[in-house]
């Protein structure tokens, strides 16, 4: 089984500082830490596992800088057999519809029977590449994927809903399939994986090896176009209790004894 | 000249960073401090990912790469947690050095491997009660008889000897010669071998998790093939193997002061006084600066002297100034860290005084700050004469 | 006349809340650009849903066709872009769930129709089409135009629009047929069953009070913590959904959009950020306190207070004291 895996390299932003950059349409990234996107984690972390278990191989793609190779490397010593980057001045200010065209111009020249993607990404949440490369290459695909199974030519998932509930479906391979977090325990990258990793094909491709004009790519092949980044105003705020832990225990305590909660 | 990790040296880094933070946890920390007691489950597990075997070869089941490789990840995991971190890495301290430099094959095939998968663990016992600074004496002493060696005497203050399974100890081979470190030998010694005891010592000022004790050995016969390479070359091995050891001490201490260092730095940001958060006011806002400049000074030069390590160059003065350098700065970080968090930097749940606990052994073992400085003017006495 | 399309999103012979909550933004948009507002309901065996959404808008179509019983992006995109080709709407709005986010985007790529997906705002300023939506994890929004075109999709994010109350419209039901293109073989992707994981023990959705920890915790071992301060108050332990993907907590305990919608007295959210996904579960608590130590993190947009702390020191703290408080 043949399995390309699409990874965003992304900053670690749950419990950083979020500042806005002088653009006014971006945030300043100097200080933030990056790493593969949680969703791709998962995802890249599923493909090794079902190409240790059927034979096959794995290759990462991503679209990204020059700082994207270590997401890339970390895919590549979890077990991925080759990496390849696609990197472009022009492809500066494409969205997830661009991102996706861009992929699938290299994917469909490549061998596969299953593309894996995140479900969404943590900085955009936008959850769209994977379903419009499906479409771009004309393959079926399933989003929220929660577990699945490759059999003869055809894969089952269970693709989360709300709630809770899940939804079986059959599809035919080749497919792509958007991952959902907890279908895996995604592995500690190791020192020996990250010394295979060193020695294994990165690819750097461009705007012109993979066949789109500059126009197909960046803002003006995109379908939405930012604007402006700003934080949020807020409409409630929480009313923050200060003080030492116990003083801040005995207001919470007293606020519940009003109400009747204890 | 380039500053710059590689991109495979970054991939370690974070790699390391990544596997610390999630196991090295704040809770585990305060468990294994107050318990005294090695992670062995850490341990295995840290050895499985290949942190613990970084500097060993290939063939022996180590993960090929150098002292600076080594060092890298040894700052992660102290920077995490100094008493965890100094556990899990010393756990294959010494002893593989030893013997890659100066064993037999069959030596290195028999001990090496178990000790990069994290099934064994190691130590080196030099140190005895009555010498510590001063090794060119051994109390202990090696006899010949027959195909074997007898050993009798005591070993103090030993990382590792209540769990460890391989000991390399130096041993006076000949009482007669003098100068006697020139009738010094190191042997590979097993746990189990009959005359051997090992008894734990408790109550250290920091590194608890890194458990420590002594050895008596009272007419322990080991094979005769368990001479670590020639007869009476001991001390001069002993030297050798300490030029690698204290570059990763050095780097226990940049580790360490970071880690400090950035606990600091968020509670300066977080703890408001007069209406400010206190790194507003410079007297704190300086004392930042300062730690900031202490710590990437000493991680220059403890990358310096593992980089020439690793190049073939080893410079024991270079590497003596990094050990002496780091330590200081890991005692002075640590106890600023302290002071920025006012009271409750004197409290255990703050963290910061564990790091400062901790951050004193960097002085002390593999050779104290004072014999680091003895051995810098050793060399500047020669130049100065040259 | 321009048109403004609402897709309808059903389960299991039930309207879901972002069906009206997409109804209620449309509404106000289609008055804005002086538009009809179209309801888009496909499936088999509708009718009484079809009735329903009589009540919110003037026309309901509705594709009926045994091959639409049950969700499946490929039927419903065949469809969709019949009808989108043929209808020109100016603006198409699906919700952004499991549903929206399998179809919208492979819909979009199709017809080459500009997309944004989870907006929480959009509107026309002229002839632009503006969206506003959040990226970061909740910390910053973004305001963002679409190219222009004749016609947009976009995807709405679900508990983000009021359900109004409505006086019935008595709109018309337009039964179409489905597009020959349905016929065409299906068997790329195909429907076998829902599956419901097995319920738990504990039902959280019933209890007055609920503590629910999230990955600020670390680690598994420390879980005990917030479980005490559970105990103390006589409420449940639930969680966010991290705890639940590392197998830390059974599924049943977490609460949002893929786990449960709860409305308790008291709502203590411990350890987690608040995205979204997560805020849709627990919204509507009488009371929600949050203790975090990130006073930017986006929960405290939802609580009604907070505590920027570090929660080994306030839930060990706030236990002892309840229990003082209760003898
Ligand atoms: C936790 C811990 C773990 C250890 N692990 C090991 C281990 O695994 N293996 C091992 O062999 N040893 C180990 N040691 C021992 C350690 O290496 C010695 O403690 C150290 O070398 C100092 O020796 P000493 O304690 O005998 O002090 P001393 O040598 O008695 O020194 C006392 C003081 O005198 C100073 N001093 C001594 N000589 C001079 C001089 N010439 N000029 C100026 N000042 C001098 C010293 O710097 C020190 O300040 C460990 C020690 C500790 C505390
Ligand atoms: C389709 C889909 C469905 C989803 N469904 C759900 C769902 O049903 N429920 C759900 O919860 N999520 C759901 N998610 C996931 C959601 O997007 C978030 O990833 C998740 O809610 C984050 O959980 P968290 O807040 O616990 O973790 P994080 O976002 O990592 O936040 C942890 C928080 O803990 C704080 N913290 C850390 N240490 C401490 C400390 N010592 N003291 C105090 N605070 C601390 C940090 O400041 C941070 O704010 C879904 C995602 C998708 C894509």
């Amino acid at each position: 089984m043949d399995i390309i895996v699409c990874v965003k390299h992304v900053p670690e932003t749950a419990e950083a500082d979020v500042a806005i950059a002088e653009d006014g349409k971006s945030i300043k990234t100097t200080e933030l830490v990056y790493d593969i996107n949680e969703w791709d984690d998962y995802a890249a972390e599923e493909a090794v596992l079902l190409r240790d278990k059927l034979g096959g191989s794995v290759t990462a793609i991503t679209v990204g800088s020059e700082e994207a190779d270590s997401t890339l490397r970390k895919c590549l010593a979890r077990g991925a057999d080759r990496a390849i980057r696609l990197t472009d001045e022009a492809f500066e200010g494409s969205d997830s519809y661009v991102t996706a065209k861009i992929l699938s111009k290299v994917i469909k020249n490549l061998p596969f029977d299953l593309i894996l993607t995140g479900a969404q990404a943590s900085d955009d949440g936008c959850a769209q590449v994977g379903v419009v490369l499906a479409e771009l290459l004309g393959i079926p695909h399933a989003t929220m994927v929660k577990k699945l199974e490759p059999k003869d030519g055809i894969v089952k998932v269970n693709q989360e809903l709300e709630g809770g509930l899940e939804e079986i479906m059959e599809l035919k391979l080749p497919a792509m399939l958007a991952i959902q977090t907890g279908i895996n325990e995604p592995r500690y990258i190791s020192i020996m994986g990250i010394r295979k990793a060193m020695k294994k094909e990165l690819k750097v491709l461009g705007l012109k090896d993979i066949g789109l004009t500059e126009e197909e790519v960046g803002e003006s092949g995109s379908w939405i176009i930012v604007e402006k980044m700003f934080v949020p105003s807020v409409e409630k705020e929480a009313e923050i209790l200060t003080g030492g832990v116990d003083e801040i225990a005995t207001k919470i305590t007293e606020t519940l004894k009003t109400r009747g909660l204890i | 000249m380039d500053f710059n990790l590689t991109e495979e040296q970054r991939a370690i880094k974070k790699a390391a960073r990544e596997f610390s933070e999630k196991e090295l946890t704040p809770e585990l920390a305060v468990e294994f401090d107050q318990r005294e007691e090695f992670p062995f489950e850490l341990y295995k597990k840290a050895a499985k990912l290949g942190f613990t075997s970084m500097r060993f070869p290939e063939k022996y089941g180590g993960q090929g790469y150098g002292v600076l490789e080594d060092c890298l990840v040894t700052e992660e995991m102290c920077r995490v947690d100094p008493g965890l971190g100094v556990a899990v890495m010393l756990g294959t301290l010494m002893f593989p050095d030893g013997l890659l430099m100066f064993g037999t094959e069959e030596q290195k095939q028999r001990y090496i491997p178990p000790l990069c998968t994290g099934e064994k663990i190691c130590a080196a016992a030099f140190s005895e009660p009555a010498h510590g600074s001063d090794i060119t004496r051994m109390d202990t002493t090696a006899k010949k008889h027959g195909a074997e060696w007898i050993l009798s005497g005591n070993k103090e203050f030993i990382t590792n000897a209540p769990v460890a399974d391989f000991f390399c100890v130096l041993c006076q081979t000949d009482t007669e010669v003098s100068p006697s470190h020139k009738g010094e030998s190191l042997f590979a010694v097993e746990k189990g071998t009959p005359g051997l005891e090992v008894t734990k010592l408790q109550g250290k000022m920091g590194i608890k998790p890194c458990v420590t004790g002594s050895l008596a050995l009272s007419d322990a016969a080991i094979p005769e093939a368990n001479l670590i390479g020639e007869l009476n070359k001991g001390f001069y091995y002993a030297l050798d193997l300490f030029n690698g050891t204290r570059i990763a001490v050095a780097a226990e201490a940049v580790g360490m002061a970071q880690g400090a260092f950035e606990r600091a730095l968020r509670y300066s940001k977080e703890r408001k006084q007069f209406g400010s958060p206190i790194i507003q006011f410079q007297g704190v806002s300086f004392k930042l600066a300062e730690m900031a400049i202490k710590i990437e000074t000493a991680r220059l030069i403890t990358y310096k002297a593992a980089w020439l390590y690793d190049q073939g160059k080893m410079d024991p003065m270079t590497t003596a100034m990094a050990k002496a350098y780091a330590s200081k700065v890991a005692m002075d970080v640590t106890d600023q860290a302290i002071q920025i968090h006012g009271g409750y930097g004197y409290l255990a749940e703050y963290h910061v005084e564990r790091f400062h606990r901790c951050a004193k052994i960097t002085e002390i073992y593999e050779g104290t700050t004072e014999i680091q400085k003895l051995t810098i003017s050793r060399y500047l006495l020669k130049r100065i004469l040259a | 006349m321009k048109e403004l399309l609402v897709l309808a999103e059903h389960r299991q012979g039930d309207l879901r809340d972002i069906t009206f909550e997409m109804l209620t933004k449309g509404r106000e948009l289609s008055q804005a650009l002086n538009a009809d507002l179209t309801v888009l309901l496909l499936g088999h065996n509708v009718k009484g849903i079809a009735k329903k959404l009589t009540d919110r808008a003037k026309r309901v179509l509705v594709v009926d066709d045994e091959r639409l019983r049950n969700f499946n992006a490929e039927g419903y995109q065949r469809v969709l872009s019949h009808l989108l080709s043929e209808r020109k709407p100016l603006l198409t709005l699906v919700g952004h769930t499991a549903f929206g986010v399998d179809l919208a985007p492979s819909l979009a790529a199709e017809l080459d129709i500009p997309l944004a997906t989870d907006c929480i705002n959009l509107g026309f300023e002229g002839e632009k089409l503006v969206v506003f939506r959040q990226v970061y994890e909740g910390k910053v929004n973004v305001r963002a135009s679409l190219r222009k075109s004749e016609s947009y999709i976009v995807t709405l994010r679900p508990a983000t629009f009021e359900i109004e109350e409505v006086k019935p419209l008595g709109g018309e039901i337009v039964e179409i047929p489905s597009p020959p293109s349905l016929s065409d073989d299906m068997s790329y992707k195909r429907f076998i069953e829902y599956y419901q994981p097995p319920a738990g023990d504990v039902d959280i959705t019933a209890a007055d009070i609920i503590v629910a920890v999230g990955r600020g915790i670390r680690d598994v071992e420390n879980v005990p913590v917030v479980e005490k301060l559970a105990k103390a108050f006589g409420g449940v332990l639930a969680c966010s959904r991290p705890i639940v993907d590392k197998g830390w907590l059974p599924s049943d305990r977490q609460v949002g959009a893929s786990g449960k919608t709860v409305k308790p007295k008291l709502y203590l959210a411990v350890g987690i950020s608040g995205q979204f996904q997560h805020i849709s579960g627990m919204r509507s608590s009488d009371l929600i306190i949050a203790i975090n130590k990130d006073s930017k993190a986006p929960i405290f947009r939802t609580a009604d207070y907070g505590v920027v702390e570090d929660l080994f020191k306030v839930v060990p703290a706030l236990t002892d004291r309840i229990l003082e408080e209760k003898g």
